[in-house]
């Protein structure tokens, strides 16, 4: 297929991921995780990774060929690939399973960010800006070690570009340039993480060849993505 | 001792500060069950953390619409004029102001209505905020609501919050299982005190006084809370979206005004009707933001033959704009020059000139609540000139700052009653980071539809940027 971003498995997309890469993964509360890049990543060999999801995914459980009643990260957690994660909630609030016992014994590093500012910060990132200023995190704990600027007289913080090496994403379709279609509220953190990665990876439902899609339709541009695996 | 109201009625008397037509943000916990309590029909439209806006609460067991959940994770199902965005959009909706009401469950609250978020409380030594602080900074009215005491008996409306604080200042009611409680009602922004307004049934003043471990006042006002279900569509009418015609959508721009106006140099996204009407009104002394300042008339883009060109050049000819904010300021060809250029070697206007893609991002900033920016774009050039500069890791930044405006004029293809909009092909240009940071943003359509008519996955202008909509006039039909 055209411009080779089809990969024929998960494993074959993620055969890259290297020790001590940072990884955006996709999902929130209830949809978009993309379990079958997780599990590739949790049969592939990296350690040492870094984590960056949203509110919700934590706690995301694999349903395919996952019997032990972890989440898909928790998984990865357990099996001591990861070293780090950044996330506005890493795992559900009184009930932190395998998540908060590694970072209370000290395996895990954890940075808490609002999830708006985690959200600005991708898009900085993605969209090739130096900083951004919001006012997030005015009065709060997060406006330590910030820089803070007075705009139109408006107080606001200053914050930097966040990049990752990957981005894991699921969508519901694709065509083989890589543009993307999400189903309902799916479409969450595809968008910005998919700019925010230096290799944005997609399982989708389907793989259409270009013409395939609405153009109107289309929510993440192909240009954003570099590999797609169908996960029907 | 009176029974406590159960979350189901908490939810109740929230409702009861909603009017129709407004938009919502729910918190996770407590305030996802508004989405539930709420009759569908009464116009209240829910903003779900997870990227839906206009939804309504599955009943237990239900499955909802395909793939939709809400701030909770657990199913809803779409209305009509639903739209669905991503997480990067929904956070600039509350951060630009966009968001009339959000919801939130603090664990604690203080007198200055500052707040402990629920999940911050309950994840001891990290303190997940989750999407608090968004909720907390972005909406223009913030209700908490929680319970009045904790499972031991110590209230959680307090002095001063003895955990991490997820929102400064920023509570404006509290919403109990026993009180309703104003903050600082007669201080302006100043939240200096605690208000008791309302009681559940059965309580007495001097019952919140003792439970609240917070000086508070009892309002000479004081009533019982009121609970009960809003059943069916509420006599207050929605806001009507929908204007019958260019003039009266534009009637009330005032001299002097900022306006964005859609476009880019080819056909498709000039909002024609809307600019004759401005002509018409006759609004002086404006400054037009946008791509072009009007080259239509040089190029014959989109202009029917033997038809005026309609762009930026008719205002500037009725002598309306005082100043232009654009990207392609001047006409491709020398020997013709736009009606802008003429005007500015007169000196009758200024210029104030932005590369094109820094202009979308300083609407975008200006729409999504950011101050500033550093970008790249620039640096080197004239336009860096009289700008502050910034090396960011070994690289060269200028700050740019966010744009807005008073009002927006852009053009669509289809709209529903609501002001969800979508567009046809290169028409959608500047639309969706000019919608967002105008005041008022008015939309000329080529049709008006009824909410549900248009695909939520496909709406690319979600209503909640939308004042006006208006529907385009066949004899404009010809020009594109």
């Amino acid at each position: 297929m055209a411009l080779g971003k089809v990969y024929p498995s998960p494993e074959e997309a993620l055969a890259d991921v290297f020790d001590g890469a940072t990884i955006l993964v996709g999902g929130a509360v209830g949809a978009g995780l993309p379990e079958n890049l997780l599990r590739a990543l949790s049969n592939g060999g990296a350690r040492g990774l870094t984590l960056v999801y949203s509110a919700g995914a934590g706690s995301i459980s694999s349903t395919a060929g996952n019997s032990s009643g972890k989440s898909s990260i928790e998984s990865l957690v357990m099996e001591g690939r990861v070293s780090r994660i950044i996330s506005p909630m890493p795992f559900p609030p009184n009930a932190g399973g395998q998540i908060e016992d590694s970072w209370r014994q000290g395996e895990i590093q954890i940075e808490i960010l609002p999830q708006g500012v985690l959200a600005e910060r991708l898009r900085a990132g993605g969209a090739g800006l130096g900083g951004v200023f919001l006012p997030t995190a005015l009065g709060t704990r997060f406006q330590e070690g910030r820089e803070r600027r007075e705009i139109d007289g408006k107080s606001y913080l200053l914050e930097t570009p966040l990049k990752a090496d990957f981005a894991l994403l699921k969508a519901r379709a694709a065509d083989t340039f890589g543009s993307l279609v999400y189903q309902g509220s799916g479409r969450n953190w595809g968008p910005v993480m998919a700019m925010a990665a230096r290799i944005g990876v997609a399982e989708v439902g389907r793989i259409c060849e270009p013409g395939g899609l609405d153009p109107e339709a289309v929510v993440t541009p192909g240009i954003f993505v570099n590999r797609l695996v169908e996960c029907p | 001792m009176a029974s406590r109201l159960d979350d189901h009625q908490i939810a109740l008397r929230v409702l009861r500060e909603l009017h129709p037509g407004q938009t919502i943000a729910l918190g996770t916990g407590l305030p996802s069950t508004l989405c539930r309590v709420a009759a569908p029909d009464v116009g209240l439209r829910f903003l779900a953390e997870s990227g839906v806006l206009g939804y309504q609460g599955s009943s237990q067991g239900a499955t909802g619409s395909p793939g939709v959940f809400g701030s909770d994770g657990s199913p809803v199902s779409l209305l009509p004029g639903s739209s669905l965005n991503s997480l990067d959009e929904t956070a600039a909706m509350l951060r630009g102001g966009h968001v009339d009401f959000a919801v939130v469950q603090p664990a604690q609250v203080d007198s200055q209505g500052s707040f402990t978020h629920w999940t911050s409380a309950a994840t001891p030594g990290l303190h997940a905020p989750g999407t608090s602080l968004d909720l907390a900074a972005g909406a223009r009215r913030l209700v908490a609501m929680m319970h009045h005491t904790a499972a031991d008996g110590s209230s959680n409306i307090v002095g001063e919050c003895r955990g991490v604080i997820d929102g400064a200042a920023c509570v404006d009611l509290i919403v109990t299982d026993l009180a309703v409680i104003s903050v600082s009602p007669d201080f302006g922004n100043s939240k200096e005190g605690l208000v008791l307004t309302e009681v559940a049934p059965g309580w007495r003043a001097d019952d919140l006084v003792a439970l609240t471990d917070a000086p508070l006042k009892v309002s000479p006002n004081l009533t019982e809370m009121r609970f009960d279900s809003i059943s069916g569509p509420v006599p207050e009418k929605v806001p009507e979206k929908v204007y019958t015609s260019g003039p009266l959508a534009v009637g009330d721009i005032p001299d002097g005004a900022t306006i964005m106006i859609d476009g880019f140099a080819g056909p498709g996204g000039m909002a024609h009707y809307l600019l004759v009407s401005l002509r018409d009104q006759g609004a002086k002394d404006l400054t037009i933001i946008s791509n072009t300042a009007g080259i239509a008339r040089v190029i014959n883009f989109g202009t029917p033959p033997g038809r005026q060109a309609i762009d930026h050049s008719i205002l500037i000819d009725n002598n309306q704009v005082r100043k232009a904010i654009a990207s392609y300021p001047v006409s491709p060809s020398v020997s013709r020059p736009s009606a802008f250029e003429l005007a500015y070697r007169k000196g009758d206007v200024e210029l104030e000139l932005v590369p094109q893609g820094t202009l979308a991002e300083r609407l975008r900033a200006g729409g999504a609540g950011i101050g500033g920016f550093y970008t790249p774009t620039g640096v080197g050039t004239l336009i860096a000139e009289g700008k502050e500069t910034r090396t960011i890791e070994g690289k060269e930044y200028l700050l740019e700052r966010g744009l807005r405006a008073d009002y927006c004029l852009i053009r669509g293809y289809k709209a529903d009653t609501l002001g969800n909009v979508v567009y046809r092909g290169t028409s959608r240009n500047f639309n969706s980071v000019m919608a967002p940071a105008a005041a008022v943003t008015i939309v000329e359509v080529d049709e008006i539809v009824a909410p549900g008519d248009l695909d939520p996955e496909l709406i690319v202008t979600p209503g909640i940027y939308v004042s006006r909509v208006v529907r385009r006039p066949p004899e404009f039909s010809a020009y594109e």
